[in-house]
């Protein structure tokens, strides 16, 4: 076939408007960079969210409450969670664990020993134990232990140190001094109380309240509960991706809270993959019209030819025979163009794999296997559509 | 491979030729193969009109074209070409050569059309010296005479296998001479290939010697 074609190429001249083509070339190698890009980056970012390697920066813990809004200021009741709007958080998908936060019925003071003359009135709270990110053996109560272990909010004793501490002239307290320090808890319901020695065990970063063991806790409220069984108005979940914006959509449909700071990052989640959208949005664009640039093309050379096509059709050339000269002007161009982009991406990716890595943030030195698909689509799209082409122009004239 | 005509009529010259007789058109013809058919025809009687309907080129026809007893219509485009670069060859009246190629490169794209050619580049050069034509075989064909460029067309025609070879006053620009070498080079190439040929003119002639003759 080869020496045919090369009489062919003098008779079928495709060298008319090559700087059209050419623009449409480059038109369809930044298409398909843009949408191997986002795709890409979309790859990129599901291994930084959910990849082992780098579980542990986004599995994260959220104590949920009930927005407290001005209407159901004062209406403790309206605060708490209904059983079905438990059971409905419980079978979110973004949650892994559930439990539920339950809060003391009892009335608490707590004392500081010797002369630092410190009393407070205070509430506990308890959550199941794999939810604490303090461990400590300490950390249990059985019936008839005299000392109730108890877990500090880190911000409480930064409260203290930075700001109670300075401006009334006391002294800082480290958290090994508070964890030495016995502190005598007074819990009554009026009618009895009981003393026991408090020992802080630890300060959670997680949850911001004064835990005690739920063993503690239950049967404090049992005995000295001043109040039947306390609807819950706190819950804490354990997700694999506190940014998912389903999760960040359920809270806001239900009127729920948590701590947004830890939520922010769905933000910038949302951000990013509406930027990357919207360049793979314009991918496709560039891609459709650089087919229609191409389609345009071959529209042009054939009808340019379209006496000498008639006369090689005379002659006995087939069809067949012309669509694939016509093709093999095209498909190789196509071809490098891929191979361009691939390479080119693969440099991004290594470069971002580098920069990524150096704040210990892991994706894979190659483009994922969504790229090289994507690629081997587009081109497949774009051959689909020039021997739809060709067949059609060719068919009208032979 | 069977050539066979029914019936066939031009549209367009339908009123003119029903008043006269003809041995071709409107009757059945059954051209036998390898046999040298001569189709003497006067000015305006639909020559090259037959030529082009027994190549498919050219539709506007009432009857039938049978093809080893299919009508031409039910050829698809490539089962066609695949006739018309094994089984059918033509020398068109009007010559149809490549102006943006060379004389050679015109007979070249014929030769080389099918994948294994039935000739070598040899038995081109060799035709070419038989018909005076190998001193222009470089020249782009634009500059050719019409002599010469019926002589190419004529190589090119035998360039390729064939079971017949269809020619529209293939001599109309040749002298005697000339005219005699070509009519012996094309008898030479249809005897090797035990093929006929239908060859369309204005007068008698004797530059084959034909087994069969009708008359317009």
């Amino acid at each position: 076939m080869r020496p045919f074609f090369e009489l062919l190429k003098k008779i079928i001249h495709t060298g008319i408007g090559k700087s059209r083509f050419l623009m449409a070339s480059v038109g369809l190698g930044i298409a398909m960079l843009l949408i191997l890009v986002a795709i890409q980056v979309h790859s990129n970012f599901n291994q930084l969210l959910y990849s082992a390697k780098n579980q542990n920066e986004t599995a994260d813990f959220l104590v949920i409450n009930k927005k407290i809004t001005n209407a159901i200021m004062g209406q403790s009741g309206k605060s708490a969670f209904r059983p079905e709007e438990i059971d409905q958080i419980k079978a979110q998908p973004f949650v892994q664990a559930f439990g539920l936060i339950t809060s003391s019925r009892f009335k608490v003071v707590v004392q500081a020993p010797g002369d630092l003359h410190f009393a407070t009135d205070m509430f506990f709270e308890s959550v199941p134990d794999s939810f604490l990110d303090v461990k400590n053996e300490d950390w249990k109560w059985n019936v008839g232990d005299r000392t109730i272990p108890i877990i500090l909010p880190s911000d409480f004793l930064n409260l203290y140190n930075f700001g109670f501490s300075l401006s009334q002239d006391l002294p800082q307290i480290s958290q090994e001094t508070v964890k030495a320090l016995p502190l005598q808890v007074v819990i009554s319901n009026n009618i009895t109380s009981e003393q026991y020695i408090g020992h802080v065990v630890g300060f959670s970063d997680r949850i911001s309240s004064f835990l005690v063991p739920a063993s503690f806790m239950s049967w404090a409220n049992e005995k000295y509960g001043t109040t039947r069984e306390a609807p819950t108005s706190r819950v804490i979940i354990k997700t694999p991706d506190p940014s998912s914006p389903t999760l960040v959509k359920f809270l806001d449909d239900n009127g729920y809270t948590t701590n947004q700071d830890k939520l922010k990052f769905s933000k910038t989640r949302l951000i990013v993959q509406t930027i990357v959208s919207v360049i793979g949005f314009f991918g496709l664009i560039l891609l459709l019209f650089a087919m229609l640039v191409f389609s345009m093309f071959i529209q042009l050379i054939i009808a340019s030819c379209k006496r000498e096509i008639q006369l090689l059709v005379m002659l006995g050339t087939a069809p067949r025979q012309l669509k694939r000269y016509l093709l093999k002007q095209f498909v190789p161009l196509y071809v490098i163009i891929g191979v361009v982009c691939l390479l080119l991406l693969a440099g991004l990716q290594y470069v971002t794999a580098m920069v990524l890595a150096k704040h210990d943030m892991v994706v894979g030195v190659w483009p994922g296997p969504g790229v090289f698909a994507g690629t081997v689509l587009v081109l497949g799209l774009v051959y689909f559509v020039n021997l739809l082409t060709v067949n059609r122009y060719v068919n009208k004239e032979s | 491979m069977q050539i066979q005509i029914q019936q066939l009529m031009p549209i367009p010259l339908k009123d003119k030729l029903l008043q006269r007789s003809s041995g071709i058109w409107n009757q059945d013809v059954s051209f036998s193969p390898g046999s040298f058919v001569k189709i003497k025809a006067p000015s305006g009687t639909g020559k090259t009109t037959l030529v082009h309907y027994l190549y498919h080129i050219r539709y506007d026809y009432t009857g039938t074209v049978l093809v080893n007893n299919r009508p031409w219509p039910a050829y698809n485009k490539n089962e066609l070409a695949a006739m018309r670069q094994q089984q059918i060859s033509i020398i068109f009246q009007d010559l149809r050569l490549f102006e943006q190629l060379t004389a050679v490169e015109n007979i070249d794209l014929k030769r080389v059309m099918q994948p294994n050619p039935y000739c070598t580049p040899e038995k081109i050069q060799e035709m070419a010296a038989q018909l005076n034509v190998t001193h222009v075989l470089q020249q782009s064909s634009k500059t050719l005479s019409y002599g010469e460029r019926q002589r190419i067309a004529i190589i090119r025609a035998l360039s390729q296998p064939f079971q017949w070879l269809l020619m529209d006053e293939p001599f109309s620009h040749l002298d005697e001479e000339n005219t005699r070498r070509a009519a012996a080079l094309i008898a030479a190439e249809c005897k090797a290939r035990n093929a006929g040929f239908i060859l369309t003119d204005l007068d008698d002639d004797q530059h084959f010697s034909y087994d069969v003759h009708y008359q317009l």
